[in-house]
């Protein structure tokens, strides 16, 4: 596109010429450049310039049989010598000045008017008003108008004296320019086509030129329409001269034509595409193409016709990149055009046009080529060349010679204009144009995912490159297509590629890639084609020919002539040799995903999947290849991961080869009647190696020798993961498994584990019942050695939560590594010496952490034996896996040895020892009022409630949960240390308890303490129970356990509680025992605690087995901080434990109900006087009585 | 004239391919028919674009080149089959009918038991149905 003129690209421009005045010109051109259209201005600073306005000689001249279809330099004319609006602008002095100025301005527009009616021009008058100056008078405007002979709105003045008055001038000047051009191009084309209309004209090609002209005129209106149907008429009737025409010779006139054809084309494909039709401008594109595809021409100037078609489709392809247009999302495909054919997504992406473009490119190349090489007078067409010019008509060519000054047009005769064009055609580089188009078509094809049409593009390019020597690039890209081809089993097109890389690579010198590439081709997949190739298609294959088997073979023969350096090949083209010497001998490498695979496969299977270190392991080598003709190999060298398995195997047939290569190395060698690879069929080799080491033994590579100077490296693979062949994989052949045993086809591997020898040394995990919460548990471990001597031995200590498999310490805990955090701990290690530091000096590794433990162990003789504790504390309850592991060297020389293991593990389960459980009691026959245990809300969880400064009992008890007898220690509370003696007193009730009391299993220990809270308070703390115990083990083991002799702290934190006042405290005052019928006192003191004068009710019921004196129900004040007694005398009727006569206090201000419990309102009546033996008993007891009283 | 008939399998890889014609142009229908897996691909993958309904299994002109052109035909099985075409006014129906015909001598060969799915179709038998299906292309407009 770019070759094009610029006015022909590019939409016209209205011209207008502005005369006088010439300081205003850059005003006004910039004003009117800025409008929408823009206007292009010719100035002509004064008035004696404008006879270039006027119709030329030549011009006028110009009539009868036209010697062209279009004028090349038409368009050029109008948008920069041939105004449509001429402004004749005056300054107002000289309109309004005097007489001599007048005349001056009259005689200058006469001139003006003279040039400008010749060619039907506009004319329009602005008077320049100067800056000082008042306006001019009425009438000299009329007069100026009349001699001006335009409209009344044509003459304006023009005004400067402010910004906003020159802007108002200029638009105004500015819109009567743009419509007086309208007026023009309007006129001028309804001209044009009148003649059209009434068929005036002499012949058709001033038919097409009239069509032309109506649709640029058309254009310069923005009429797109008009613009578009004229050139389309132009475009038909040039359509119809083809052939008919003679005017011209005849290869000439055809070229003529399609270049007027291809401006034509241009421009309403363009005018199509801005105006976002797409879909017929394609369906334009397609009857183009259709109609000029077969006008050939002359045989000796076709590639001039492919030239042409290039540049249809590179222009087109450029139109379609540029415009704006986008494909109708909403339509459905297939997208149909007028005349119903359909149309596909390709023909709406620019890189289909831009590969046919490069296609008929390559089309014209090889047709000039092939012209260049008939034609023989070189010399000839080099001066050919000379002085020939594109003629005034477009299309047309024309020599220029001088005649004396003059310069004279030459028409040519074909015959010259065949040389000319051969001469220019030699002048371009095709190559890299058709490479840019493609190059241009592959990064369209990519961007759009359309990998397979950007790889044939990408192979084109190739071939290009290849065609221009440029080995490097062709090769880089044929690799990247060869994958394509590889990975979706193309073979005929990798086939051609291939070809195309072996002949890169043997000018490139490069002889690993020679041998590849032709490996890779003869191991192909192609069994049928035929070895004939047309003569006419030789440009459609590449340097390889036609895949078939034959040529296959031809390249196996050759290649493997190279390896083995029986044949240097020398490449046609010039000094590179191709050979293999003593000092470059080829090394190839396959590894998984080579695609020389195809060539050379080699899969190892071991029989079994362990074995034991020192035996015989069997093993199955197997080698497959496509290649056409059988391979010989001299020896195979088999490669482990262990070196010192590996070995080598010889052909029976070349042992001397293999001898001499073999001696140096030492390893094991081993002979095979026959190495030979026979197409298609697996050889399979059955060796036996021995592996000292236990882990892993894998069978690396297998390294097939050649010849003396080649080797081919193949990685080794497992028949069980192995891949198929690529390639064959598509074919129908018969496929055999590598193995003997299909089984082992499709389980085998190319590994084997070669276990470790058994340990022969006991380990003994002495275990004693469950561990206990809190005690340091131990653990024996013991060592016994049975046939191995322990050299450098080490434990390895790990404990792992049993049923999580996991560390231990819950997830939330394990952050803070503290001693609480871990629920098991491994404390340390004692050793049977007692000596439980790390002996300094030595190299033993003694390594202690929270749940894993290292130490070493020092030698142990044959027989003998080794042994330590472990210490481990439980700060859970939890069952624990406990993994002991012994890892040792048997003998205690050699570091080649590996270590023997001996693996020990024990579930151990964690139990809690000691339960603790308390209990609040009121005292006996007393009872506070607690307003909060009135009040109580029937869903709070309220805790324990005691009366301020009263004595309460609390019970704590402890339980044997184990299986074992536990002995206790000591058991208290202690309190927090800030709180002990301020806010409540506890106190050990009875001293006499003995402690060590031995508790046996489910047995509970109780102890009793009294409470008396001092401080008012809603949660006071009461301290933690520490109960004190240790395993009982009996007297005479007491010394063993030195440890735990210090025995045991289990705490028990106890509630809080809430401690308030009683403003009422209600105590019964009773002998605990009485005689029938004997009469006793009971009274019930009523303690009012508060500061206010306390109402009381109180109610008691009778009972049958009291006789009682007092007064049934009452109410009475008790004063404040004072005490209110009632007393009763009661009779008991009935001997035994006798309830009391119920009573039943009510305090009015609380509306409380305060009773006393049933079980401590109890006495126990004698029928008669007992008679104790025990005399101080009977002392209390009458002491009590007598206190009641 | 059909110049070329291909069944390509499922990982895009050549399963038959058969020239029609007397000139030695094998390589270039490749590349054609290699091509114009990318058209199928961008229908398969976006089938809003091209309106065709999941059902159909006629794929339509695929693309043209400078001197043939391309449909396709996919199989609910995801075989593709490719025709290669230089008729320049080919009839919808023509392609459709033959494609139908194809298709169930692709069935017929592939459902012979010594057949392994994937691989290359060697049968002489389904060659020779091949050709006489291409050589009643078009003729057999009337029925």
């Amino acid at each position: 596109m770019e070759e094009y003129p610029e006015e022909l690209r590019t939409p016209p421009v209205s011209l207008v010429s502005l005369v006088g005045c010439p300081e205003l010109h850059s005003t006004i051109s910039t004003y009117l450049h800025s409008e929408q259209p823009p206007i292009n201005t010719l100035a002509l600073p004064d008035f004696s310039k404008i006879s270039v306005l006027s119709r030329s000689k030549k011009e006028t001249l110009d009539s009868g049989q036209p010697g062209g279809i279009l004028k090349r330099d038409w368009l050029l004319k109008h948008r920069t010598r041939s105004p449509a609006v001429v402004a004749a602008l005056f300054g107002s002095d000289d309109v309004s000045g005097d007489p001599a100025q007048w005349l001056q301005v009259c005689t200058e527009l006469e001139n003006l008017k003279a040039v400008v009616r010749g060619r039907n021009i506009k004319l329009t008058v602005v008077v320049v008003q100067s800056f000082d100056k008042d306006e001019v008078s009425e009438d000299r405007m009329i007069a100026l108008r009349k001699r001006a002979e335009i409209d009344s709105k044509y003459l304006l003045t023009f005004v400067q004296k402010s910004s906003s008055d020159l802007k108002h001038s200029l638009n105004r000047l500015g819109s009567i320019v743009a419509e007086l051009a309208n007026t023009y191009y309007r006129d001028e084309g309804r001209r044009v086509k009148t003649c059209i209309e009434k068929k005036s004209f002499s012949s058709v090609d001033l038919n097409i030129r009239y069509c032309f002209k109506v649709a640029v005129y058309a254009e310069f209106r923005r009429d797109w329409g008009e613009a578009l149907r004229f050139y389309e008429d132009a475009y038909r009737a040039l359509r119809e001269i083809i052939g008919t025409s003679t005017r011209l010779p005849a290869i000439q006139r055809l070229v003529e034509i399609k270049s007027v054809a291809e401006q034509l084309h241009f421009k309403a494909s363009t005018i199509l595409l801005h105006g976002g039709k797409i879909i017929e401008a394609i369906a334009w594109f397609r009857q183009h193409h259709a109609a000029y595809k077969k006008l050939i021409g002359a045989p000796e100037v076709i590639f001039l016709h492919w030239e042409w078609m290039s540049r249809q489709f590179l222009v087109f392809a450029e139109l379609l990149e540029t415009s704006s247009a986008v494909i109708p999302s909403n339509t459905s495909l297939p997208l149909v055009t007028k005349d119903n054919k359909p149309l596909t997504e390709s023909e709406f992406n620019p890189a289909y046009y831009y590969q046919l473009a490069a296609h008929y490119l390559r089309e014209k190349k090889c047709c000039l080529e092939l012209a260049l090489s008939a034609s023989e007078a070189v010399a000839e067409i080099e001066s050919s060349a000379d002085s020939v010019i594109p003629s005034v008509y477009v299309g047309q060519f024309a020599r220029l010679l001088e005649q004396g000054d003059a310069l004279v047009m030459q028409n040519l005769t074909d015959a010259e204009y065949v040389l000319y064009a051969l001469a220019e055609g030699k002048r371009f580089q095709d190559s890299f144009e058709i490479i840019a188009l493609l190059k241009k078509s592959f990064e369209s094809y990519s961007n759009l995912k359309a990998q397979r049409m950007a790889s044939y593009c990408s192979c084109q390019m190739a071939r290009e490159y290849f065609s221009v020597g440029k080995f490097d690039n062709a090769k880089e890209l044929f690799d990247g297509v060869a994958s394509l081809y590889r990975k979706e089993g193309w073979t005929t097109l990798l086939w051609d590629v291939l070809g195309y890389l072996r002949e890169c690579s043997k000018r490139l010198g490069s002889v690993k890639d020679f041998i590849e590439y032709s490996l890779e081709m003869a191991a192909l997949p192609i069994s049928s084609g035929d070895e004939v190739q047309s003569p006419i298609h030789k440009g459609e294959y590449g340097p390889a020919g036609c895949a078939s088997l034959p040529q296959r073979e031809r390249i196996y023969s050759e290649v493997f002539g190279i390896m083995k350096g029986e044949s240097g090949l020398t490449s046609n083209e010039g000094n590179v040799t191709l050979n293999v010497t003593p000092e470059r001998p080829i090394r190839l490498e396959i590894d998984l995903v080579s695609p020389l695979r195809v060539a050379f496969l080699a899969s190892v299977a071991f029989h079994d999947q362990v074995a034991k270190p020192g035996a015989s392991i069997f093993f199955t080598l197997s080698l497959i290849s496509q290649l056409p003709q059988p391979v010989e190999i001299d020896q195979l060298e088999v490669k482990f991961n262990q070196s010192e398995c590996n070995f080598t195997i010889a052909s029976a047939q070349k042992a001397p080869i293999s001898a001499t290569s073999i001696g140096k190395t030492g390893a094991r060698v081993v002979t095979a009647p026959v190495l030979t690879v026979v197409t298609n069929k697996w050889l399979r080799l059955t060796y036996d190696v021995t592996s000292e080491l236990s882990g892993k033994l894998e069978c690396k590579s297998v390294i097939a020798r050649l010849g003396p100077l080649f080797t081919i490296c193949c990685q080794a693979e497992s028949p069980a993961s192995m891949n198929d062949l690529p390639l064959w994989k598509f074919e129908d052949h018969v496929e055999t498994f590598p193995t003997r045993d299909p089984a082992l086809a499709f389980s085998g591997q190319k590994f084997i584990q070669v276990d470790e020898p058994d340990p022969q040394v006991d380990l003994v995990l002495g275990a004693s019942g469950p561990a206990l919460v809190g005690e340091r548990f131990m653990l024996p471990v013991t060592i016994v050695s049975k046939g191995h001597e322990i050299h450098s031995g080490e434990l390895k200590i790990n404990l792992v939560d049993a049923r999580r498999g996991a560390a231990l310490g819950s997830p939330r805990e394990m952050e803070p590594i503290s001693t609480d955090s871990l629920h098991v701990e491994l404390l340390g290690v004692s050793r049977p010496d007692g000596d439980d530091e790390p002996q300094t000096g030595q190299d033993n590794i003694w390594k202690i952490q929270h749940s894993f433990g290292l130490l070493s162990v020092p030698f142990v003789n044959l027989g003998g034996s080794w042994s330590c504790k472990l210490e481990i504390k439980w700060h859970r309850p939890k069952p624990v896996m406990l993994y002991v592991s012994l890892g040792y060297l048997p003998t205690s020389n050699g570091s080649t040895i590996q270590k023997v293991h001996a693996h020990k593990s024990l579930q151990i389960e964690g139990k809690t020892a000691i339960m603790i459980g308390h209990r609040f009691m009121l005292p006996f026959r007393r009872n506070p009022l607690l307003l909060s245990k009135i009040k109580v809300a029937p869903n709070s969880n309220q805790s324990t409630t005691l009366a301020l400064n009263e004595t309460s009992i609390l019970i704590v008890s402890a339980k044997n949960c184990t299986e074992v007898p536990l002995r206790l220690v000591s058991m208290s509370i202690e309190m927090d240390e800030n709180d002990i003696g301020k806010s409540c007193t506890v106190r050990q009730r009875d001293e006499s308890q003995k402690d060590h009391a031995l508790l046996v299993p489910g047995e509970e220990f109780r102890k009793v303490f009294s409470v008396i809270p001092k401080i008012h308070s809603p949660n006071l703390a009461m301290g933690t129970v520490c109960f004190t115990w240790k395993r009982d083990s009996g007297l005479d083991k007491q010394s063993d356990s030195n440890i735990t002799e210090a025995g045991i702290i289990t705490r028990h934190k106890l509630p809080d509680v809430n401690v308030e006042m009683a403003p009422l405290v209600v105590s019964l005052e009773c002998p605990p025992h009485t005689i029938l019928g004997i009469p006793f006192t009971c009274y019930v003191k009523i303690q009012n605690q508060t500061e206010f004068l306390q109402e009381v009710k109180y109610l008691i019921a009778d009972s049958q087995s009291f006789l009682l004196s007092g007064s049934h129900n009452d109410m009475v004040s008790v004063l404040p901080k004072s005490e209110h007694i009632l007393g009763y005398k009661l009779v008991p009727l009935a001997s035994g434990s006798q309830q009391l006569p119920r009573i039943t206090v009510t305090a009015v201000r609380y509306s409380a109900e305060l009773s006393l419990p049933q079980a401590t309102s109890t006495v126990f009546v004698f029928p008669s006087e007992p008679h104790f033996k025990m005399g101080n008993l009977k002392e209390k007891v009458t002491e009590i009585v007598t206190t009641g009283a | 004239m059909i110049v070329c008939i291909a069944v390509v399998g499922h990982q895009n890889n050549p399963l038959y391919l058969q020239s029609f014609t007397e000139a030695d142009d094998a390589l270039k229908l490749h590349h054609i028919v290699h091509c114009s897996l990318d058209v199928i691909d961008e229908r398969v993958n976006n089938p809003k674009k091209t309106g065709s309904t999941l059902n159909e299994t006629y794929l339509g002109l695929l693309y043209p080149t400078e001197n043939y052109k391309v449909y396709g035909y996919l199989t609910n099985t995801k075989v593709k089959f490719i025709l290669v075409t230089t008729h320049l006014d080919v009839r919808d129906a023509d392609v459709r009918n033959f494609f139908r015909r194809f298709h169930s001598a692709y069935v017929d060969a592939v459902s012979n038991p010594f057949h392994v799915p994937g691989k290359k179709i060697t049968s002489q038998t389904f060659a020779e149905r091949v050709s006489t299906i291409v050589k009643s292309f078009g003729l057999s407009s009337a029925v």
